[in-house]
């Protein structure tokens, strides 16, 4: 790995002239920035933080990394941001996660940047486990209608990162008291362990940190996982879990048939690009392909890479990165849903969610 | 356990880490001291660097960093009258009405003073967070954090002031201010106009910066080149010691709410600022020094937020859910550091946990003996023309406020939320209640709405309910019944504070701001019935109060108008140049009006030589540069003649 001397402040002076003479490749000499449209301390800013070393390596050239946050509206900010800035040729790239993709989805107010028209440089899956307290008698997925109390889910609000979620429920058609309004995802986990709420989401780094040590003291039981990709439907096992069912499998479990209809077409759509493509770097739809193999390529260095491959094991339990034309066609894909879709998500947010379009 | 800490303790006495330590308690001091920027902008700005050291020296050099932003912005809040950072509101009400009697050394020492108890005692709950902290966060459940907003605000009616039509008109204003952005209670975003810049409502840097600093700065531009004050000497720390010594239990009761404010995630150290004055104002006989200069406001607010800010890691560490915004940083840095702080951490990184503890204990004390140490030097800057030292604040002020999204709906708000400032300063409107509600009004709302989903009405016999309840119960119960056993009998006379008399309000500004009040809550009520119903409690609870008391005040207004407008002339042409200054940056990026607003204040307002004013305006404008470039990579951008 290139070791980084200079120091912010003396790169800013003295450039990057010196570093262009001694490498070569696309990348040479360049700096990348990576864009978060998030806080510092949140999950996506950590991720981007988390891979910066790798790309740094592995990149032709190895091209500075920056990684900048430029949060506010919920990530519509710094996302607009990009749409008005982004250079196309590869060194700004837009890292974000479905609290982007749903607004644009849904085309709510507010959203100038065309999702749908960006380049997907790599993505990285998001997986989410899905648990419950064992007040509530339940021992496993298929039990989950047998719950002796009401079930409380509690989340941030409908049309953002809950959204998966609640579509779940709707797939699984649970009975669920949702309360909206928490400041974030921690703050739900710690109503969960005061026992004001029983049912709860959470994305895979904190699950494995936090919500495990819970399982094996009995205070919580795991249920099921937005589940993985295979040939276009979202109903592998995530191999984050892969001792857990796929909402996709418990469906079937419960209803002896696979799911279909317009609730699991939202459900997948809109899980896919939480899920499984969680966390996702996007560029300005001008990027020449070439850039794009490029990132392919690094890609799939990066995931050869046994240091990365030690780290994540312990972070992610070993997910890998996606890259290429098929996560790009699978993307784009699920950010064009069809107008019933869009048409079913409009209406249940409204309905039941009280969401102004 | 004492092994594990006087290992962490040998640790952290590794030369590297100790010069981590202190390299980050120095930038977290002079941030502290810059009016908008504080721990977070602090943390952020250590951040780049932290990644170059080994997982203990960085985060070593962001716990210097956080745990004395809340020491040295004492500092400005005395000196100048604008904020360090929104937390030391209170202290620059308090601080600085000393200040200006001549008392500067005392109100610094026992801020100083109460921020290293208040640093200490945070530690200190740190030290025993394992066995006891862990149980507390979790008693502590919605309706128990709906109640200690209850409580907060209950303290806050202490700070009404006289003139309670204004007072309360204030706090109702700050409520308003606060519901702005998205609903908690339903997907309604309230107030946003369509811009997307609203949807997140107003950060409290903005609004603290702009209902108080920007207005202090008005003044001190339009004090010229003169010195309009009394010099600031900072010689006897004695009185400071002593009257730190007096208010000794105050300064821990203060902590103590601090700590309670830190279990809290997402409320940050202001809410328990204000709190902890309240509080000091309660506990207080002579309640009329208050806002005059009240040494006692001081002690508590300094001793509640520097607690705050450190009892934050104990929900960060013990559950991974960030106490407050600098805490959310650390967390992200302790992630990229392999640290998954959670139930486990305690028992797999023990030493990690005591070298927070120490290095937060070692910050504390060393941080305020180093700003004992440098306060004389820096209060010889106010003897050179307020005006000077304006210039750059200004412009400090915009980097702050633009930390908060980097758009330019930043600065516009600083701006506008200045207007407002100065309109309440001289319309004779309290602005504390304001900056109360603004901050309270989140959390309320929040916590009752949750509160209600869950338990319904049941939550209202929760044991933590009643004892928190009680806190706001006795003490109405015990004065109502003090005041019918002495109903009849002629009320004990006020002693009056002839020696502080305050300016008078403006009657033509109080007018304005009147009218300016009144439509904001009239259309406040208009869009009110757009929302979903559980949107409209808040905004309703505001409105209903508010609407009446702003149209009494403007009737008021109206029969009390003279044509005074004249006064405040001179501040009245700042302010515009600062609403031209912003509109400027917005049509033609940063460097073009920056340059001229500079040479405008340095020449016309300072009155500099030309030749003394083209060196330093041209070290400001670098300065300035590149503060913007380290802190965010890209200043605006004009939207007219696209220059930066």
């Amino acid at each position: 790995m290139r070791k980084i001397t200079l120091s912010v402040a003396a790169a800013l002076l003295a450039g990057s002239a010196f570093s262009a003479m001694a490498q070569d490749g696309y990348f040479a000499g360049k700096t990348i920035e990576i864009v978060v449209p998030f806080g510092e301390g949140g999950a996506t800013f950590v991720s981007a933080k988390f891979l910066e070393p790798y790309f740094e390596k592995h990149l032709p050239g190895n091209p500075e990394i920056d990684v900048v946050s430029r949060p506010g509206g919920g990530s519509i900010l710094g996302a607009n941001w990009f749409e008005q800035n982004a250079k196309s040729d590869g060194t700004t790239i837009l890292f974000t996660t479905s609290s982007t993709a749903n607004p644009f989805v849904l085309g709510q107010e507010g959203v100038e940047y065309r999702l749908a028209d960006y380049r997907v440089a790599y993505s990285h899956p998001f997986s989410a486990v899905a648990y419950v307290s064992p007040d509530t008698g339940v021992t496993s997925a298929a039990d989950i209608k047998n719950a002796s109390t009401p079930l409380i889910y509690g989340g941030i609000a409908a049309a953002a990162s809950d959204l998966p979620g609640l579509l779940s429920f709707e797939v699984l058609d649970l009975d669920v008291k949702t309360v909206l309004g928490f400041n974030g995802r921690g703050p739900v986990r710690l109503a969960f362990e005061q026992g004001e709420l029983n049912l709860d989401y959470q994305f895979t780094p904190v699950y494995l940190t936090q919500v495990v040590p819970s399982v094996a003291e009995g205070r919580a039981v795991p249920l099921w996982t937005g589940g993985a990709m295979e040939n276009g439907v979202l109903k592998a096992r995530d191999p984050i879990a892969p001792e857990l069912p796929s909402v996709y499998e418990v469906y079937e479990q419960m209803n002896g048939g696979a799911p279909s209809g317009i609730e699991w077409e939202a459900f997948q759509g809109v899980a896919s690009v939480t899920y499984a493509y969680g966390l996702t770097g996007y560029m300005h739809p001008d990027t020449p392909q070439e850039v794009l193999d490029i990132f392919a390529e690094t890609v799939a260095a990066i995931n050869a890479d046994p240091e990365f491959q030690a780290e994540s094991q312990e972070v992610t339990n070993g997910a890998r990165l996606n890259a290429g034309p098929d996560t790009e066609a699978a993307i784009k894909a699920a950010l064009s849903p069809s107008q019933e879709v869009k048409d079913y998500l409009r209406k249940l947010l409204s309905d039941k969610y009280g969401v102004n379009f | 356990m004492i092994e594990n800490a006087l290992s962490a303790l040998d640790a952290l006495f590794d030369p590297v880490r100790l010069a981590a330590l202190f390299a980050g308690m120095i930038v977290g001091m002079v941030f502290g001291m810059l009016p908008g920027l504080g721990g977070v902008a602090a943390v952020s700005i250590l951040l780049p660097f932290v990644y170059y050291l080994d997982g203990y020296s960085g985060l070593a050099m962001l716990l210097g960093a956080v745990s004395v932003v809340y020491t040295s912005d004492t500092i400005t809040s005395v000196l100048l009258g604008a904020p360090g950072s929104p937390a030391s509101a209170p202290t620059a009400i308090e601080g600085h009405a000393l200040a200006k009697q001549g008392q500067a050394a005392r109100a610094l020492g026992v801020g100083f003073l109460a921020s290293m108890v208040g640093g200490l005692m945070g530690a200190a709950i740190l030290f025993v967070a394992i066995p006891v902290a862990g149980p507390i966060v979790l008693l502590l459940s919605t309706p128990e954090l709906f109640m200690f907003a209850l409580v907060g605000l209950f303290f806050a009616a202490s700070m009404i002031g006289k003139d309670l039509a204004k007072g309360l008109a204030a706090a109702c204003l700050g409520i308003l201010l606060g519901v702005v952005g998205p609903a908690q209670a339903a997907a309604d975003f309230r107030y946003t106009f369509g811009q997307v810049y609203l949807l997140d409502g107003f950060s409290l840097t903005v609004v603290a910066l702009g209902l108080f600093g920007v207005a202090e700065v008005i003044s001190m531009l339009a004090a010229g080149g003169g010195i309009s004050h009394e010099r600031m000497k900072v010689a006897h720390w004695g009185t400071g010691f002593h009257d730190f010594w007096q208010s000794k239990w105050l300064v821990l009761r203060a902590s103590v709410i601090g700590v309670f404010g830190g279990f809290v995630p997402a409320v940050g150290a202001s809410a328990s600022t204000w709190v902890a004055y309240g509080h000091s104002m309660r506990s207080t006989r002579d309640k009329s020094r208050f806002g005059h200069g009240e040494i006692r406001g001081i002690a508590a607010s300094e001793g509640a937020n520097n607690a705050t800010v450190i009892s934050d890691l104990v929900p960060t560490l013990l559950f991974s859910v960030p106490g407050g915004p600098a805490a959310a940083v650390f967390l992200g840095a302790l992630f990229s550091f392999g640290y998954y702080p959670g139930p486990r951490m305690i028992t797999q990184n023990p030493d990690l946990m005591f070298l927070i503890v120490w290095s937060v204990a070692l910050t504390s004390v060393v941080g305020a003996a180093v700003c004992f140490a440098i306060t004389p030097m820096l209060a010889r800057l106010t003897r050179i023309p307020f005006a000077i030292i304006a210039a750059p604040l200004v412009l400090i002020m915009v980097i702050g406020a633009y930390q908060s999204t980097s758009t330019i709906g930043d600065i516009f708000l600083l701006f506008l939320l200045g207007a407002l400032g100065w309109m309440m300063k001289h319309g004779g409107w309290p602005r504390a209640p304001a900056l109360v509600g603004f901050v309270l009004s989140g959390p309320m709302e929040q916590y009752f709405w949750l509160t209600n989903q869950i338990h319904g009405w049941s939550w209202l016999t929760r044991p933590g309910v009643i004892l928190i309840g009680s806190v706001i119960v006795i003490p109405v119960v015990v004065s109502s019944v003090r005041w019918l056993r002495h109903r009849g009998q002629p009320a004990p006379s006020v002693p009056d504070q002839p020696e502080t008399v305050a300016q008078e309000p403006s009657q033509g500004v109080a007018l304005v701001l009147a009218g300016v009040a009144t439509v904001m809550f009239i259309y406040a009520l208009f869009e009110m019935f757009t929302f979903n119903p559980a949107s409209r409690l808040m905004p309703a609870l505001t409105i209903v109060p508010g609407l009446p008391l702003v149209l009494w005040l403007l009737a008021r207004g109206i029969r009390e108008y003279r044509n005074d407008f004249g006064r405040d002339a001179n501040e009245l042409w700042i302010l515009l140049a600062l609403v031209i200054y912003a509109v400027g940056v917005w049509a033609i990026g940063l460097s073009i009006p920056t340059i001229a607003l500079i040479t405008w204040m340095l020449l016309a307002r300072a009155r500099m030589r030309v030749w003394t004013s083209l060196l330093y305006g041209a070290i400001v404008f670098v300065v300035v540069r590149l503060l913007f470039e380290l802190l965010r990579g890209d200043p605006p951008v004009g939207a007219i003649i696209p220059l930066s």
